[in-house]
């Protein structure tokens, strides 16, 4: 009957130190604020629990399924917090991206942290820096044709990685 | 066609997917992409990892933040005291439907109770006892669960100290017991027990108080979806 159903608390113990990291680091990039992602995080399992039984892993991964829920549980939290007045720092209200691009930054981020740190330096100095591959070569004290070889195995294994968080395109 | 001289084209693909390369390069690869499938599906694997690119923010490569440690014993205790309070209000839902049943005293009052509960919990039956003596009450719930069935007992009225044994019938008339407990003071009572069988295919709650047997039905009432009472008088 509870085949793979979350209703039980050794089931949600089980979710929650597979996909607790995950779901936090995303509610803090999402909401800015540490304290209310793990109310977030916290209300995300709780609901989980709540609704375990309509859980079935044959319609989706329980990740996904995690994320579906705290993706209501941000927009109720936002909505709360713009009811409530500004406690922003300097008075500039954190921006509330839209939650499935913040959700594309995130998964992108969190790949680029999982590949290996030589292959995210190349992506970063060539890409996001716009610096010549020369350049880079000469600092890193490698040939330019090394540069672009990890550019080419970063974006790989960055692909791999995307496949591995359940990312399709 | 797969070559040695593929690989050196393969690693010009990144930064082709990225627009690095210049006019001259460019043209070349693309001359040879086009004689060239393997490649060609290698490039557009690329080329749409890396038009994701733009939607990450560099700065935030980082270490991510971790949840604080005491993040998951909370939600845990969290989950802990919900369940438990929704076992009290089930005791106490339990104990108002057993009023009605108060009000015909004598009265042999067979009641079965199916709750669908609103929060999509697993459905719970309840059970409460035909031809008890004036002034006793004995209902139970009863909750399905992976091992078996969880009982939880109310009882009222009966000496204190009396030692209960409380036992599901099963099919063929085999009792499986649930446990005992003793009551113990004049008030209400209840307890949680919990027998080896399935609910499906319980028959009967059997309940051993000192030298009394109670028995009632289980599952006679399955199509009722919210509460199917009968009643017969005795007196």
């Amino acid at each position: 009957m509870s085949s793979g159903a979350l209703t039980h608390e050794r089931d949600v113990r089980e979710a929650y130190s597979a996909h607790a990291a995950e779901l936090y680091g995303f509610a803090v990039r999402s909401l800015a604020d540490p304290g209310l992602a793990e109310e977030a995080v916290q209300e995300t399992f709780l609901r989980a629990w709540r609704a375990g039984e309509r859980f079935d892993p044959q319609i989706g991964s329980l990740r996904t399924w995690l994320f579906a829920i705290l993706r209501n549980v941000v927009i109720d939290l936002g909505r709360a917090r713009s009811s409530r007045p500004s406690v922003a720092e300097g008075g500039i209200e954190p921006s509330v991206e839209p939650f499935d691009e913040a959700l594309l930054s995130w998964q992108i981020e969190e790949a680029m942290r999982r590949i290996g740190e030589d292959h995210r330096r190349v992506l970063v100095e060539t890409y996001y820096r716009g610096r010549p591959y020369a350049e880079v070569a000469a600092e890193l004290g490698v040939p330019e044709g090394t540069v672009k070889s990890r550019v080419y195995y970063g974006l790989r294994a960055l692909r791999v990685v995307l496949e591995e968080m359940g990312y399709e395109d | 066609m797969k070559t040695e001289r593929c690989r050196e084209w393969r690693e010009a693909l990144g930064a082709y997917a990225l627009g690095h390369l210049t006019d001259e390069e460019r043209v070349s690869l693309e001359g040879h992409l086009e004689g060239c499938p393997a490649c060609r599906a290698e490039a557009a694997a690329l080329g749409s990892v890396a038009s994701l690119l733009p939607h990450a923010d560099p700065e935030r490569f980082g270490p991510a933040p971790m949840p604080p440690p005491e993040l998951g014993k909370r939600i845990a205790a969290t989950i802990d005291a919900e369940r438990r309070s929704k076992r009290r209000q089930r005791r106490l839902r339990l104990g108002f439907g057993l009023s009605g049943a108060a009000a015909a005293a004598a009265a042999a009052v067979l009641a079965i109770f199916i709750l669908s509960s609103g929060d999509g919990s697993s459905p719970e039956q309840h059970v409460s006892f035909r031809s008890l003596p004036s002034g006793v009450k004995i209902a139970a719930a009863l909750e399905p669960q992976a091992y078996g069935t969880e009982i939880h007992m109310y009882v009222k009225g009966i000496r204190s100290g009396t030692l209960c044994r409380v036992y599901m019938r099963g099919p063929g008339g085999r009792d499986v017991s649930a446990g005992t407990f003793r009551y113990r003071w004049g008030g209400d009572a209840s307890a949680v027990l919990s027998a080896a069988l399935d609910l499906s295919r319980a028959k009967a709650l059997v309940v051993h108080a000192g030298d009394r047997t109670f028995v009632a039905p289980i599952g006679a009432g399955d199509t009722a979806l919210r509460k199917q009472t009968q009643e017969e008088e005795s007196t």
